[in-house]
């Protein structure tokens, strides 16, 4: 939040005329969710399709010959190794290893697309500069350009009379250069909801319009403007790690269950010595899935309990209508109550409810 | 909008409709609609004594746990077990299937300190 003035995406006016609920997310006013409630949004996602206004995450674009090389030391994951035309999930750390941020790149051809949270823009953006060497040239688009998902299994059907390229053919975690409702803009085949989908990154003049042509074209096949809210509920089942809960700068990626993303071969990176360390010691707390016996939501903050004594805390947590509204939530907790099976205790109000360790994700989609 | 005839209101949101010694709580149609979809409703054990005003429970929607005020003190006879098998009755029918308790009223008198459905739409209608 810059000055603590609050910021809209080009969509705000159509989320206050379709009765979104507005509240202040990452330094914009955001819906939360519209008329409809989070639950019906949750519901289009997993069945047919929702649309999400994600404006408020910032938009970097990286240019010349050393950002691959410069990205990976900076980052977990390879950066070099990608082809033109594909995403890739990614995690900036600090030199203790843990999240500074957790980030996709998108590359094109000749420059990259890199997506940063909405909380995170401002500090990135340092990062980002003050770290710069080489032939690296960045652009923020943060608040200029917009970035519009369709989420859910129709997206495909939906979205393609749109769009200039073949989006059908488009591997998961890939994208395209292309014109979206006649506009120039990016599309990925992306998302944050455990579903089919595609975020569109378009200017920021060109969104109404997008948005407007999506929603009306497809009202009738159950297309749904859905809200922040409803996205948190459906990435938490899908199992997807939120930044400040499931990682932060002191929670590191090894912790947060993304020892996949973390590629200890790279020869050097911010971080790499701790997280080498902390991947041989082995006995770290780490993200594990909770599900309750009962339906009381667990909250971020409870407190985790085994045989009475403080195992951990809840990260995230929500009811779970993919899982007949079962409760289910994430928890940081010792090695030693980590694995699944293991009978643990949230603290609710005093009052301690029974929950198991499961595995992630708690949804997979069919 | 007109509130349903027959019932006293508190400025937390709640309803009260007496009947007798016995008076049904719930909360209104405004609650409901500002709180969003309610998934978990927590209520006081039957037979707790209750202070009229007292936070005796929580309403939490997906996004929010909110604090359950009672409108009218007494001892609580019975809670809507149907609502713990669908939280969401209290969106669909929050003045019918949707009640949260009943009390056996400690004191008649504490009905004076509520409200008509008139003076309660006056207050939603400021707060809008």
């Amino acid at each position: 939040m810059e000055n603590g003035v609050l910021r809209r995406t080009a969509l705000y006016e159509l989320h206050r005329a379709l009765g979104g609920r507005i509240v202040p997310f990452g330094g914009f006013e955001m819906p939360v969710h519209y008329t409809s409630g989070i639950l019906t949004e949750h519901d289009a996602v997993r069945k047919r399709a929702g649309l999400f206004d994600l404006s408020h995450m910032a938009q970097f674009w990286l240019e010349g010959d050393d950002v691959a090389a410069w990205a990976d030391g900076l980052t977990v994951n390879h950066v070099a190794t990608m082809k033109p035309f594909q995403a890739r999930y990614n995690i900036f750390t600090n030199p203790h290893g843990g999240a500074h941020d957790d980030v996709i790149f998108y590359r094109l051809p000749d420059r990259w697309l890199l997506i940063v949270n909405a909380s995170n823009a401002a500090k990135m953006w340092v990062h980002l500069q003050t770290h710069v060497h080489g032939d690296v040239r960045l652009t923020n688009r943060h608040g200029e350009d917009a970035l519009i998902a369709i989420q859910g299994p129709q997206s495909v059907a939906m979205l393609a009379p749109f769009v200039g390229g073949d989006i059908a053919a488009m591997k998961y975690y890939t994208c395209l250069e292309t014109t979206i409702g006649g506009v120039r803009g990016v599309i990925g085949r992306t998302g944050y909801t455990g579903e089919d989908g595609f975020e569109l990154f378009v200017p920021g003049n060109a969104a109404d319009a997008v948005w407007d042509a999506l929603l009306h074209a497809n009202r009738g096949a159950g297309l749904i403007p859905c809200g922040l809210g409803a996205r948190d509920v459906l990435r938490l089942e899908a199992g997807m790690p939120l930044y400040g809960h499931e990682m932060d700068e002191t929670i590191t990626p090894l912790q947060a269950g993304l020892a996949w993303a973390v590629k200890l071969a790279k020869p050097e990176f911010t971080g790499k010595a701790a997280l080498a360390a902390q991947a041989a010691a082995g006995d770290f707390p780490r993200i594990v899935g909770l599900r309750l016996d009962g339906r009381v939501p667990a909250r971020a903050g409870y407190r985790v309990l085994r045989d009475g004594v403080v195992a951990g805390e809840i990260r995230s947590g929500s009811i779970a209508p993919s899982l007949g509204n079962a409760s289910i939530a994430t928890a940081l907790v010792d090695a030693a109550s980590a694995t699944v099976g293991t009978r643990l205790g949230v603290e609710v109000r005093g009052t301690e409810h029974p929950a198991s360790v499961v595995n992630l994700p708690f949804y997979k989609k069919g | 909008m007109a509130q349903p005839a027959g019932l006293l209101f508190s400025k937390d949101h709640e309803w009260v409709k007496v009947d007798g010694d016995v008076a049904t709580v719930g909360i209104t149609d405004y609650a409901q609609t500002s709180l969003g979809d309610i998934v978990y409703v927590e209520l006081p054990r039957i037979g707790a004594a209750l202070q009229q005003f007292g936070n005796i429970g929580v309403v939490e929607s997906v996004k929010a746990v909110s604090d359950l005020f009672t409108p009218i003190g007494g001892e609580v006879l019975e809670t809507n077990g149907a609502i713990d098998a669908d939280p969401s009755l209290v969106n669909r029918a929050p003045f019918d299937e949707g009640w949260l308790y009943k009390v056996k009223l400690a004191d008649h008198g504490e009905t004076g300190n509520l409200m008509s459905g008139d003076a309660y739409d006056a207050l939603i209608a400021e707060s809008a």
